[in-house]
C-alpha cells in the first residue's frame, strides 16, 4: 500500500514539475514597443497573423523558434492553446498566398533575443530558464493579462 | 497558348528565378536580414501507380514520375501599407500540365486602412483567387491535407481557370471576441485558354480559342473562437469562343456559376472538413453543332485528419462528384452518345499517411479506391473508350521546404 502511495506521489510530483516547466515561457518585445501587457487573445491574434500592428500603428514583427524546439512547443501549447503543426498550417496558408508576412524563424533563443533587441516592433518568447543573466538586457518582458 | 508566347514568359520567369535565388542566398548568409523581405520555397516529387486508367502520366500498371512541383515565393513590405508578393512555380503533371515554369501570381496589396484589429485593402496584379479552403496555396504540398486535393472541387485538369488571374480584389479582415472575419470582393480576367479547359467546357479540343472575359468572385470566411471555420465562396466566370477560319462552332459563350460552402472543425489533434458545391455550367450561341445547354453538377467531400503523433498524420476522405445532376449514373449520356456512363460520376475513397521527418522534410503515402472517371485527366487517357469505371491509385511523395 505504501509503495503504491509512494509511486502515486512520485508520478503526481513529476507531472506537476513537467506542468510548471511548460508555463515558464516569457513574452519579450523590443524596448520601443509601447505595451506593458497583452491579453491571451491578443497574443494569439499576433501569432496567428491576424493582428499585424501594435496599438498606435507600429508594424509587428513576429519571431519564432523552429517547430520542434522545446521552448516553441511549450509556448504554442501553453500560451496559444495550439499545437505547433496547427500554427504552421495557419502561417503557410497566409504567407504562401501573399496575405501576410510569415514569422521569422531563428535557430535558438540566443539569436531570438538578439533579433528582438535589434528589430523595431519585434515580439518573441523565451524559456525563462534559457537566459537568466541577460534576460532584461535591452529587451522588454511583458506580462499576460 | 502559342509556343513563342510561352517561351517568352519562361525566359522572363527564369531570369526572375535566378535573381530571386541570388537574393535568397544573400539573405540566408546575413542573420540580421531586413525583416521586410521574405523568401521561402518548396520542392516536391511524387510517384504514381494506378490500375486501369492513367493519372498524371503513364501510371497504369507502371510508375509515373511525372508529377513535380517546385516553388519560390517572395514577400516585400516596402511600406507598412504596401505588401508586394509573388510566386514562381515549376509544375509538371502528366499530359495535363506541361507548361513547366510559370509566374504563379504577382500582386501588390495596398492596405489603405489598418489598426490593431482590422485591415482593409485591395490586391492588384495577377491575383490569387479566393476559392474554398485550399485554392490559394494549392501548389504548396505542405498546405494540402493529402498529396492530391479533392479533384472534383479543385479541378486539377482545368486548374488554370481558378488559380490566379489579372484583376483586383478588395479585402477586409477583422478580429474580435466573435473570432476572425475575412471578406473579399473581386474581379479578374480568367484564363480559359488551354486544351484541358476546352475539353471540359466545349466537350473536345476545338480549333478556335476560348477567351476568358470576366470572373466575379466574393468570399466570406468566419473563424470562430471555438476553432470552427465557415466559408462561402461565389464565382461567376464567363468566356467567349473565337472560332477558327474553318470551324463548325459559331462564336458562342460559356458561363460558370458556383457557390462553394466549406466547413472545418479543429480539435487538438483532429480536423474534420467538408466542402460542398453545385456548379452550373451554361453555354449559348455555338450553333447547331453544339446546342445551347445548362448542366448542374454536384460535388462534396468529407475528410478527417488525425495528428496521432507530433510528426505523423492520418487522413481519410470520401469525395463524391456528379457532373450532371439529371444524369447521375451517366446512362442517358451512354444511350444518347455511346460514351461510357462512368464519365459522369466519381466516388473516391482516400486514405493517406503523412510523416514530417523534420520541420523541412515531409514524406507522404496515399491510396485511392475510385469508382468513376469524371475527373480523370483526358490528356493522360486519350482513348475515352479504353478508360475503365473502377480503378485504384497509389502515390508516394517527398517534399522539401526552405
Amino acid at each position: 500500500m505504501t509503495l503504491v502511495r509512494r509511486a502515486f506521489y512520485l508520478v503526481f510530483g513529476l507531472a506537476l514539475l513537467a506542468g510548471s516547466a511548460l508555463v515558464m515561457a516569457d513574452i519579450i518585445v523590443n524596448p520601443g514597443v509601447n505595451v506593458r501587457s497583452l491579453s491571451a487573445a491578443s497574443l494569439r491574434n499576433i501569432y496567428t497573423l491576424r493582428q499585424t500592428s501594435w496599438p498606435g500603428g507600429q508594424a509587428i514583427v513576429v519571431f519564432v523558434l523552429p517547430d520542434d524546439h522545446p521552448a516553441h512547443e511549450a509556448f504554442t501549447k501553453e500560451k496559444l492553446g495550439l499545437y505547433p503543426y496547427r500554427l504552421r498550417q495557419i502561417w503557410d496558408r497566409l504567407s504562401y498566398s501573399g496575405m501576410a508576412r510569415a514569422p521569422i524563424e531563428v535557430k535558438d533563443e540566443k539569436e531570438l533575443r538578439a533579433r528582438v533587441r535589434a528589430t523595431p516592433g519585434a515580439i518573441g518568447y523565451l524559456n525563462q530558464n534559457a537566459g537568466k543573466d541577460t534576460r532584461h538586457d535591452g529587451i522588454k518582458t511583458i506580462t499576460l493579462e | 497558348m502559342t509556343a513563342s508566347r510561352q517561351s517568352r514568359w519562361s525566359s522572363l520567369v527564369l531570369a526572375g528565378l535566378l535573381g530571386a535565388s541570388a537574393a535568397a542566398a544573400d539573405s540566408l548568409g546575413d542573420s540580421f536580414a531586413d525583416p521586410r523581405y521574405r523568401i521561402q520555397g518548396f520542392a516536391a516529387q511524387t510517384l504514381i501507380s494506378s490500375t486501369n486508367n492513367n493519372f498524371f502520366g503513364e501510371s497504369r500498371d507502371a510508375v509515373s514520375t511525372d508529377f513535380t512541383e517546385i516553388g519560390l515565393q517572395g514577400f516585400w513590405l516596402p511600406l507598412d501599407a504596401l505588401q508586394l508578393s509573388g510566386q514562381i512555380l515549376y509544375r509538371q503533371a502528366g499530359e495535363s500540365d506541361q507548361e513547366g515554369l510559370r509566374l504563379d501570381y504577382a500582386q501588390a496589396d495596398w492596405r489603405f486602412y489598418q489598426n490593431d484589429s482590422t485591415q482593409l485593402g485591395v490586391r492588384l496584379g495577377k491575383v490569387k483567387i479566393p476559392y474554398g479552403l485550399y485554392n490559394e496555396t494549392r501548389d504548396v504540398p505542405f498546405t494540402r491535407p493529402s498529396i492530391l486535393l479533392p479533384q472534383a472541387i479543385y479541378l486539377d485538369h482545368s486548374r488554370s481557370v481558378l488559380i490566379a488571374a489579372p484583376g483586383a480584389i478588395f479585402h477586409a479582415s477583422t478580429v474580435n471576441a466573435y473570432g476572425g472575419l475575412d471578406a473579399t470582393l473581386g474581379w479578374a480576367r480568367p484564363d480559359f485558354d488551354s486544351e484541358a479547359v476546352e475539353g471540359v467546357f466545349l466537350g473536345a479540343i476545338r480549333p478556335g480559342k476560348l477567351n476568358g472575359t470576366s470572373a466575379f468572385s466574393t468570399s466570406l470566411r468566419w473563424d470562430t473562437p471555438t476553432d470552427t471555420t465557415f466559408m462561402l465562396t461565389y464565382i461567376d466566370a464567363k468566356a467567349d469562343y473565337e472560332p477558327a477560319s474553318a470551324d463548325n462552332l459559331a462564336a458562342g459563350s460559356i458561363r460558370v456559376r458556383n457557390v462553394l460552402a466549406s466547413i472545418q472543425q479543429r480539435y487538438d489533434t483532429v480536423t474534420l472538413t467538408a466542402e460542398y458545391n453545385e456548379p452550373r455550367n451554361s453555354r449559348a450561341g455555338f450553333g447547331a453543332a453544339f446546342p445551347d445547354g445548362v448542366r448542374n453538377s454536384l460535388t462534396y467531400y468529407l475528410q478527417t485528419e488525425w495528428r496521432f503523433h507530433p510528426e505523423w498524420e492520418l487522413v481519410v476522405r470520401n469525395e463524391v462528384n456528379y457532373r450532371d445532376q439529371d444524369d447521375r449514373s451517366g446512362t442517358q449520356l451512354q444511350a444518347a452518345t455511346g460514351l461510357p456512363a462512368h464519365l459522369l460520376y466519381t466516388d473516391d475513397w482516400v486514405i493517406g499517411l503523412r510523416w514530417d521527418v523534420t520541420p523541412s522534410l515531409m514524406l507522404r503515402a496515399e491510396y485511392h479506391h475510385v469508382n468513376g472517371t469524371s475527373w480523370l485527366p483526358g490528356q493522360d487517357n486519350p482513348d475515352i473508350f479504353a478508360t475503365e469505371q473502377r480503378w485504384n491509385m497509389g502515390l508516394l511523395q517527398a517534399a522539401y521546404r526552405f
